[in-house]
């Protein structure tokens, strides 16, 4: 009694703030706690029902971990895992590198106008989608028409069949990523260098410290807060890959899936013809369970050595 | 600061309030749509789900086609019109949350008919048929019904049109006569070699082969299930599952290929390429393979605007997906199955309904010169609706310029047919989904390399035959060959 | 105001090698950026005929106008794309923008005593989702969604990754000390939220207000999936169905027999880039309204003063 007491004391104290979060609570239940009760469909062979969806679930037949198998029935299942995590490991620390020092330089340029016509420039591939960066890496790979191997003519070097050569496309994928992400990602600590109190730098100057001492002693320890978070959220998508990136730029050709093939081309590619939905919910959960297993990891690591920063 | 701040809660306030709203209009339309139900004489609206581009002008149409159908049928029609590239998507997620429609296409090639029948996404019509299908029984070509059957049961109304598929060799009629070239004489893949090679050192800046990578060769097999290799023979009396790759034909095939690439008669980039337009665009090709009907020349030249001419590549066999082409299905839980059976009874016999669901309003998308004879006029633009999708094509009006004895020839093409063996066989694929999904990927890895000829098949086909093996093709086979001998004693094939 | 200049000239003593070392990194960079985007104007400037004869050039042989002019005949398709998409995205940031500052200040606040649930309950979302048909299901069904402009809105509304960066925003740059002198002013919770807290966060707030408005301009599959009166379609989604319905066809030509009949109503290569550049242009000029309030930099001395 005393503890239900207690309980409605503490809410009646933080009203306001859970008047705060009643919006975005009521929307998360709503539009990702309800849905979630979907996920059983992972262990169904899911047929319709006449009477909808929740009838179909219960009618459909359990079938255990059956539609979890072809994830990691073959050969594919270790090259799949391997690509997904080593490009996104790449590209969240490639990624962190250069949005972090594209932010401090876009930040340190004396001409604010520069710095801005700069900014708007490297926003622009975010507006492209996949496909048309599709069309653009080809302009420049094609064996016959492109641009590159127009150049290696010229050079006397002989031309490269892109598309089929596999041992170029790591490093043909981490650039157009890069390109694609880095304008993007800046804005975020572009945002945060800002927050930071000018008087900091101006105390810094008075004792007599060089730029890089001021970024490497000011900017990049408050820096630390939303490098932290970043990191830590996209390590909870490390088993996501990037579909179009995977799938639209280098063409879907077959000589290359050894190095391109990622979970999410995989399924895509897997579940054509069948279209099980159960598979698929399956994927997913898989994906989230290692993404979430991670993050915890990383969070608990994070939260030992610098509570503030954890997520939670 | 005050008055900024009750600016600010009205205007959370309103948004709340229109949130409200426009969720509660929701819910009364549904609840209107179950009302109607209950009475009899009140006219019976119809959803209607099919694919392409969404039309200006539907709901104008629609309108004068609600008012003929009432009157006919005692029933209206709403059509929804989903795009070419959205429909398998869309329509799997509303078919799986159970979303109130009641007729919908389907086909072998967007929102897969075999696979939704077996799930439970239309349904059963054997009786419908009967009692309110009669007209669609007579005036199909039997065959369309029989083949277009699952596990022994109807579940969609087939279109009337070309049944068979038949494979030609097309070429550019102006570098054909140019150099003088015989195409009568062609007719397998080796055959061609003295043409191409003609056109390749003749014309540097044109494509001999405009070839995509979607390219199979033409080899003698019916396939369970298409572009994989499980197969059969096509000319088979044993009906023993095999896979293709493994055969003398495929091997031979894939070299003959491989040896035009070689030669530079088929772009370097064939294993990527997924459209030739631009060669058609601007005429810089010679010959591909395509599938045929009658006066399919007449429509290419018409569309690329110079002559296109063609000669048989193969026969015409009658396979599973080309009688499944274009289907017509009503939804397992639509709440008036016998109205929707009238419908589509209705409009695959009755050329006024079908002409205006296909052309729109006369005088106003299009005018009659003819019986049957009609030509588009401007506002056509607003309303230009793929003719295949919607029902019986032999009772469409014919175009201004279109031969007389159009739907004669395809009544005969579809006479012509030769039944494939495993004509009304469809593979049950949820015992190897497993193994079918990592097929599938090893598939994709070589298929176009392969069929292309962009890798040398001595050395990839033993690759690709173990990595098949690996992914458990083995036991896909066994299993097709299993329900295959049920399938062959159930029905005496 | 000339104070300001002033300071921020001292604090910019870049040596001279500096700078243009620095410019010129984020110079080239742009350029490497932009040029992509420029050949796509190019193409959609590029003569028809002239693409198919010579592919994509960098100067066409022939300049033509012909894919905006076949665009603009689609006149008030065009026109209402453009204006659900405007609608959509100006309402949607708003509702977002609200809807996720007021959560992720209380979680950010130490004095709420049930952030970590919060934060939790939204981070969790990140990671676990119900799949397409669920979530399909409750928008249509339970909140009766379908085919109306709100379709398009919630569903973008509330995003558990930026909760968590504007978080974290909150936490660095609003300093409790002066969360707890509004308290002794005696303003309340929600008072000192309004008065104070914007102006220290607005870097903040500019980030996720540009996220979200990029998000909704930019979506395509709410509507794909929700919306069928082609009447609410926004112009993404216009550009998405264009492209994805053109390369199933071209997949399934050869199978159906039916492509030539469904390929007439694909436009052109430079049509398509024609409105790749009309529904990126006008996103690319409101960009620099954002970019007021990360590149001024707003500190928060000038806020203490």
């Amino acid at each position: 009694m005393k503890m239900v007491g207690e309980f409605f004391r503490n809410i009646f104290k933080n009203r306001m703030m859970l008047l705060m979060v009643l919006p975005g609570a009521l929307w998360f239940l709503f539009f990702s706690y309800l849905p979630m009760l979907g996920t059983v469909i992972a262990f169904k062979e899911y047929r319709f029902d006449r009477d909808g969806f929740w009838a179909s679930i219960v009618n459909s037949k359990w079938v255990g971990w059956q539609n979890f198998k072809f994830l990691f029935s073959t050969n594919d299942a270790f090259i799949i895992t391997r690509n997904t995590l080593l490009y996104n490991i790449v590209f969240i620390f490639l990624g962190l590198v250069f949005s972090v020092l594209l932010a401090v330089i876009l930040s340190e340029i004396t001409n604010k106008r520069l710095s801005k016509i700069y900014q708007t420039g490297m926003f622009l591939p975010y507006f492209l989608s996949w496909v048309i960066v599709g069309y653009f890496t080809f302009s420049f790979l094609s064996s016959d028409r492109g641009l590159l191997n127009g150049l290696f003519n010229s050079l006397g070097i002989p031309p490269v069949q892109w598309y089929s050569e596999s041992k170029y496309w790591p490093l043909i994928l981490v650039l157009v990523y890069l390109w694609k992400a880095v304008g993007y990602n800046s804005v975020v600590y572009l945002a945060s260098i800002m927050g930071i109190d000018r008087s900091l730098y101006e105390a810094a100057m008075i004792d007599g410290a060089s730029k890089i001492q001021q970024i490497r002693a000011i900017t990049l320890p408050l820096l630390k807060p939303i490098i932290t978070i970043m990191t830590l959220l996209a390590i909870g998508k490390i088993f996501y890959a990037d579909f179009g990136l995977f799938y639209q730029v280098p063409r879907n050709s077959g000589t290359l899936y050894g190095v391109t093939n990622v979970i999410d081309t995989y399924v895509y590619r897997g579940l054509k013809t069948t279209g099980e939905i159960g598979m698929s919910a399956a994927a997913g959960l898989y994906q989230s369970v290692v993404g979430f297993t991670l993050v915890m990891a990383s969070n608990y690591i994070v939260r030992k050595y610098d509570k503030d920063n954890a997520l939670f | 600061m005050s008055s900024k701040r009750k600016k600010f809660s009205l205007l959370l306030a309103s948004l709340m309030a229109l949130t409200l709203l426009v969720s509660a209009c929701g819910g009364k339309n549904a609840s209107n749509n179950a009302a109607g139900d209950g009475k009899g004489e009140k006219p019976v609206e119809l959803i209607w789900y099919t694919i392409g581009t969404p039309q200006k002008d539907t709901d104008k149409v629609m309108e004068e086609v609600n008012k003929y159908t009432k009157e006919k049928i005692n029933a209206t029609v709403k059509m929804k019109q989903i795009d070419f590239g959205d429909y398998n998507q869309k329509m799997q997620v509303m078919a799986a949350s159970g979303e109130p429609m009641d007729i919908l296409f389907t086909s072998s090639w967007a929102f897969d008919y075999v696979q939704n029948a077996r799930k439970g996404a239309f349904m059963e019509l054997d009786d419908l048929l009967k009692t309110h299908g009669q007209g669609i029984v007579e005036a199909l070509d039997p065959a369309f019904l029989e083949g277009s059957k699952v596990d022994g049961h109807n579940y969609a109304i087939p279109a009337n049109k070309e049944l068979p598929a038949q494979e030609v060799w097309r070429f550019n009629k102006e570098l054909a006569d140019k150099y003088n070239l015989d195409i009568s004489s062609v007719r397998s893949m080796e055959s061609l070699e003295p043409l191409l090679k003609t056109i390749k050192e003749n014309e540097p800046g044109i494509t001999p082969y405009a070839m995509v990578k979607d390219f199979v060769p033409l080899m003698p097999f019916d396939y369970i299930i298409e572009k994989l290799p499980m197969a059969v023979r096509i000319d088979t009396t044993d009906y023993k599952v095999i896979n293709m790759l493994e055969t003398q034909e495929a091997k031979d095939a894939l070299k003959t290929v491989h040896e035009y690439y070689k030669a530079g008669y088929i772009s370097p980039e064939v294993a990527t390429t997924s459209s030739v337009d631009d060669l058609y665009k601007s005429g810089k090709w010679f010959m591909d393979r395509a599938s045929t009907q009658p006066f399919a020349e007449n429509l290419w030249s018409a569309s690329y605007g110079y002559p296109v001419v063609s000669t048989p590549a193969g026969d015409p066999y009658i396979y599973n997906w080309s009688v499944m082409g274009s289907m017509q299905a009503i939804s397992a839980n639509s709440k008036y199955p016998e109205k929707a059976m009238e419908f589509l009874n209705l409009l695959n016999t009755d050329p006024v309904l079908r002409n205006m669901i296909d052309s729109g309003i006369e005088g106003v998308h299009y005018e009659k010169v003819g019986d049957n004879v009609m030509k588009n006029l401007d506002e056509s633009k607003n309303y230009d609706m793929p003719t295949f999708s919607l029902g019986n094509l032999m009772i469409t009006y014919l175009n201004e310029g279109d031969p007389e004895n159009k739907w004669d020839e395809f009544k005969k093409f579809n006479e012509s047919g030769i039944n494939a063996p495993l004509l009304g066989f469809n593979f049950d694929s949820s015992k190897v989904t497993t193994e079918l999904a990592a097929v599938q990927n090893v598939k994709e890895e070589y298929w176009s390399a392969l069929m292309t000829g962009t890798v040398n098949p001595d050395e990839y086909l033993p690759k690709a035959i173990e990595k098949f093996k690996a992914a458990g093709i083995d036991k896909i086979i066994e299993e097709a060959q299993k329900q295959i001998d049920e399938w062959r004693a159930s029905t005496g094939k | 105001m000339s104070q300001r200049k002033k300071k921020e000239r001292d604090f910019h003593n870049l040596s001279t090698p500096m700078n243009i070392t620095f410019n010129l990194i984020a110079g080239i960079f742009a350029i490497l950026c932009v040029f992509p985007f420029l050949f796509v104007v190019i193409i959609s400037l590029t003569d028809e005929g002239t693409l198919a004869k010579n592919g994509y050039r960098l100067i066409p042989e022939q300049w033509s106008l012909g894919a905006y002019r076949y665009v603009f005949e689609m006149g008030d398709t065009l026109l209402r794309s453009y204006g659900v998409t405007i609608f959509v995205t100006v309402v949607g940031t708003i509702i977002s923008l609200l809807f996720m500052s007021f959560y992720a200040y209380a979680i950010s606040r130490k004095s709420f005593r049930y952030r970590n649930f919060f934060s939790f309950f939204a981070f969790f979302t990140m990671l676990f989702n119900g799949g397409l048909v669920p979530t399909y299901i409750i928008v249509t069904q339970f909140m009766g969604l379908k085919d109306t402009i709100w379709a398009l809105i919630l569903p973008l509304a509330v995003n558990a990754f930026y909760i968590m960066i504007l978080r974290t925003f909150y936490a660095t740059s609003v300093p409790e000390a002066i969360i707890e002198s509004g308290k002794i002013d005696g303003a309340g919770e929600f008072r000192i939220f309004i008065k104070l807290v914007p102006p220290l966060s607005l870097p903040g707030l500019a980030t996720i207000g540009l996220f979200s408005t990029l998000g909704y301009w930019n979506d395509w599959f709410n509507a794909l999936l929700y919306i069928d009166n082609p009447n609410l379609v926004p112009l993404q989604s216009m550009l998405m169905r264009i492209e994805t319905s053109l390369q199933f066809i071209l997949q399934n030509a050869q199978n159906s027999s039916l492509g030539l009949e469904a390929m007439r109503s694909i436009p052109q290569d430079t049509s398509r880039m024609a409105m790749v550049v009309l529904a990126t242009l006008p996103i690319i000029f409101a960009y620099p309204f954002f970019q007021r309030y990360f590149i001024q930099g707003l500190t928060i001395g000038a806020v203490k003063e």
